[in-house]
């Protein structure tokens, strides 16, 4: 007997409204618990993150005043 | 306490690398982009030339702007935002270089071999299964090397941007895999593992899910890096991007079913695509806010800052698409927009304004940190923007009218009952000077592309003669302390207490700061979220018969007929041509009896296409004489004044494979396809119905001496499409092949179907959509 025998004789016919409400489930849980949040100080700090590199090799400036096509000077 | 701090250097080299990889690739992306709008307008511009004609470079379009631009942007972004945010250096350099030029050969690999006929034909996974095995093995040293530097990372809370990045390489192997799938029948043949409908469910499982893991996820990440770099403000809202993420996570991965409304697919699943494609709107918007509220108090430096002009736009152009595509997935809307150019306009609103510009921003924006020299011209990059804007609008404005112009010529009645526009033509030429603006739209993005290219070259000249490499000092992660670890310490008893702790714990989201330290619990997540929703839709699709209702005249092509298909294949008529009717009342007034599931499921691959810049050709088989098809393919606009399809006047002279026939059929066979008593014959049976159809051309005033040309396989392929339906079936179920004997009309009889479902599609059952 094949698998495709067993789920064809189960006579399933519901997945598609179970994987919807399984789904709506997990994604309002999520939002719920977001919303409900009250520790604002790490997330705080992690928005920041992007903002925290410390490595600069940055030109003085990003962009040229002219065109002078001189090797930038470290 | 002190602790001693490490250090460690950014591993840029690589970075530099993809960023001018990403530039050069848009070019080609746009130039092939652009070679190809203008042979719609111009159909003599391939000169005859097979590698030229529309059919085969189209995919090369498609393949190098969503993998060469668009994939070296993204891993320019991973590879420069991952170190940093992760405070580490890549975890090997070797592994970084091996995916850099792995990569690169994996496009010039797809460059030379789509113009050459070598194709799996489903779009957007055309490379033949060497090339995807290249693709594989390349996509575990990048995935090797970025969980490798998280495992090695001084920063203990993964950013969001690195969420993003997971879902990417987790999601895209996966779909990879799992679509590309294939028996080999040479080095650079092969056959879909799946047939029909089933293949028509995976290809649009992994094309959307390709947009979604591919287009949008990293492009996401990147904009959660670079635009708070760029505007010096820090994300909007962190909860947002938390939701904004999840929210992609499980709903993208249903969606896919949207590109197949009203097709053979079940309709259970494709109303699930459609529900959950609405659903995914308000999320989009969600990160398109973040994104664009992320620069709240810094609006007053766009108007100087051209990298943040180029976000602006990408940004919006993703609010834009991201409501669209919700839109077009509505089963009312999608009967009027599918297979027009209207799906053409919303792609490249999303390609070229959201992934194009927020690469280009990236770019501009890495560009004096990368080289560190100043940018060679602001004004350029501002040209770049404005032109690159107005192309964009151009071309979509263009090509969204033409959508519209042909769905709704497609589609309209007159006053007696009858189609307005019977004759396809019709339709083709009212849009050709609309494609004659987006040939005018695209020209100008891709004088962006190459003021860009002008722009990082330049830039790059002016770099210092040895680059500078900064020393960064950070802590190595400790054990997590109970006051950094935001764990509550839940009691192990069963009261009520505990009841509340764990109530707190998940209200304050605390599991979400846990997860987002753990990287391998985060992963874990992420691919049982991706794995779970794909098998609620494909197990009932492959596993209940009820789905899939079969038909007993149906029956397998005959060996010349497998030989036209691939030829079909290798020119890429799917580009142009469906092999779907839907049932619609537009629809089968014009081609015919709408497409049934059954009748598909030998097509290893599927050929239901995607867009009709030519007919549906799902009923062609018998409706013209086989010279009607040898004039047509030698020069179209002599059969159909007007016709802007290319000459394939090749095939005439172009001998057709008969010798690896043996091996096609063996793979088939393989596949289920019941084939058994053609082992070992294949070819003189090949033979023997060319031979048919040559002197049948004859007898109708036709060119003789092609027989063994390219032309009678595809004319014996197109004279069998879609007349099975109509045959008697056979006595009794097939064990063995059962062909319809070659040459023979099919009988008028519509005895046709006995699927599990009891579903009888006759004339009937062909309803009106509207």
């Amino acid at each position: 007997m094949k698998l495709s025998d067993i789920m064809s004789s189960m006579q399933l016919s519901s997945y598609a409204e179970v994987a919807l409400l399984l789904f709506l489930g997990a994604f309002g849980a999520i939002a719920i618990s977001l919303l409900w949040n009250r520790k604002r100080d790490d997330w705080e700090r992690y928005r920041h993150l992007p903002l925290d590199d410390t490595d600069v090799t940055l030109p003085s400036t990003d962009y040229k005043t002219s065109h002078s096509h001189q090797a930038h000077q470290p | 306490m002190h602790t001693k701090l490490e250090q460690f250097s950014y591993d840029d080299d690589v970075v530099r690398k993809f960023t001018f990889a990403t530039v050069v690739w848009a070019l080609v992306a746009t130039l092939v982009g652009l070679f190809i709008a203008l042979e719609l307008v111009l159909p003599g511009l391939s000169a005859g030339l097979p590698f030229l004609s529309f059919g085969r470079l189209r995919p090369l379009h498609t393949n190098a702007a969503i993998f060469a631009f668009a994939g070296n942007a993204v891993f320019a972004a991973v590879y420069y935002s991952s170190q940093r945010l992760l405070k580490a250096r890549m975890f090997s350099d070797t592994l970084s270089r091996i995916h850099f030029w792995g990569w690169q050969a994996i496009i010039v690999s797809a460059a030379l071999t789509l113009p050459f006929g070598v194709t799996q034909s489903k779009e957007y996974a055309e490379l033949e299964w060497p090339i995807d095995l290249a693709i594989a093995v390349v996509w575990v040293v990048f995935a090797v090397n970025f969980f490798g530097t998280i495992a090695r990372r001084r920063e203990r809370h993964l950013f969001v941007a690195i969420w993003f990045y997971i879902a990417t390489i987790i999601t895209v192997a996966i779909l990879h895999i799992f679509n590309n799938l294939v028996v080999p029948a040479g080095l650079l043949k092969s056959y879909s593992l799946y047939g029909g409908v089933q293949d028509a469910f995976m290809q649009w499982w992994y094309g959307h899910n390709a947009v979604a893991f591919f287009l949008t996820t990293p492009f996401l990440g990147l904009m959660y890096y670079f635009l708070p770099k760029a505007a010096e403000r820090p994300v909007f809202s962190y909860k947002l991007s938390i939701l904004h993420f999840w929210s992609l996570v499980f709903l993208y991965i249903w969606a896919g079913p949207h590109h197949l409304h009203y097709t053979a697919l079940p309709e259970w699943a494709s109303t699930l695509g459609m529900l959950f494609s609405v659903m995914l709107w308000m999320p989009s918007w969600g990160g398109m806010i973040n994104g664009l509220l992320t620069l709240r108090g810094a609006w007053n430096k766009v108007a100087e800052n051209p990298v943040l002009k180029f976000f602006v736009v990408g940004i919006t152009f993703y609010g834009m698409a991201t409501f669209e595509g919700p839109m077009l997935s509505i089963k009312s809307v999608n009967a009027l927009s599918h297979y027009t150019d209207w799906t053409i306009a919303h792609v490249h609103s999303g390609a070229l304004g959201w992934n194009g510009f927020m690469a280009f921003g990236m770019l501009y924006w890495l560009a004096p940190r990368l080289f560190q020299a100043p940018l060679w011209s602001k004004r350029l990059c501002n040209l770049h923007f404005w032109i690159g804007t107005l192309g964009i609008l151009f071309y979509i404005v263009a090509i969204y009218a033409a959508g519209v112009t042909q769905g709704l010529m497609w589609r309209a009645f007159d006053s007696t009952g009858r189609l307005m526009y019977p004759d396809f033509i019709e339709t083709v030429v009212r849009i050709l000077p609309m494609y004659w603006v987006r040939a005018l739209g695209g020209s100008m993005y891709v004088t962006g592309v190459v003021l860009c290219l002008v722009n990082l070259v330049m830039t790059w000249r002016g770099r210092p003669a040895v680059y500078r490499v900064p020393v960064i000092e950070a802590a190595p992660l400790s054990e997590p302390s109970g006051e950094l670890d935001p764990q509550v310490v839940i009691p192990r008893y069963p009261t009520m207490v505990h009841l509340g702790y764990q109530l707190q714990f998940f209200a304050e989201a605390a599991w979400h700061r846990v997860w987002e330290r753990k990287p391998l619990r985060f992963t874990v997540w992420v691919t049982a979220a991706v794995v779970l929703a794909s098998a609620f839709e494909m197990v009932p699709t492959f596993l209940i018969r009820s789905n899939l209702p079969t038909i007993r005249s149906v029956q397998p092509y005959t060996p010349l007929e497998v030989l036209g298909r691939d030829e079909y294949v290798a020119e890429g008529c799917y580009n142009c041509h469906s092999q779907l009717i839907r049932p619609i009342r537009a629809e089968t007034e014009r081609y015919g009896e709408y497409s049934k599931p059954g009748e598909f499921i030998y097509d290893h691959p599927f050929q239901w296409g995607s867009r009709r810049i030519g007919p549906d050709l799902h009923r062609i088989g018998g409706k013209y004489p086989a010279l009607w098809h040898v004039r047509h393919m030698e020069d179209p606009a002599s059969v159909t004044p007007g016709s802007i399809m290319p000459r394939y006047s090749w095939m005439l002279d172009k001998p057709a494979d008969f010798s690896s026939l043996e091996q096609r059929i063996d793979a088939l066979l393989m596949l289920g396809v019941p084939y058994g008593a053609l082992v070992g014959r294949a070819e003189p049976v090949a033979r023997e119905q060319a031979r048919k159809i040559a002197l049948e051309i004859v007898d109708q005033g036709g060119p003789a001496g092609l027989e063994d040309k390219q032309i009678v396989a595809l004319i014996a392929y197109l004279q069998r499409l879609g007349t099975d339906l109509m045959k008697a079936p056979p006595e009794s179920q097939p064990a063995a092949p059962l062909m319809a004997e070659p040459g023979q009309p099919a009988p008028a009889t519509s005895n046709i179907v006995l699927g599990s479902s009891g579903h009888q599609p006759t004339s009937e059952n062909t309803h009106e959509a509207q």
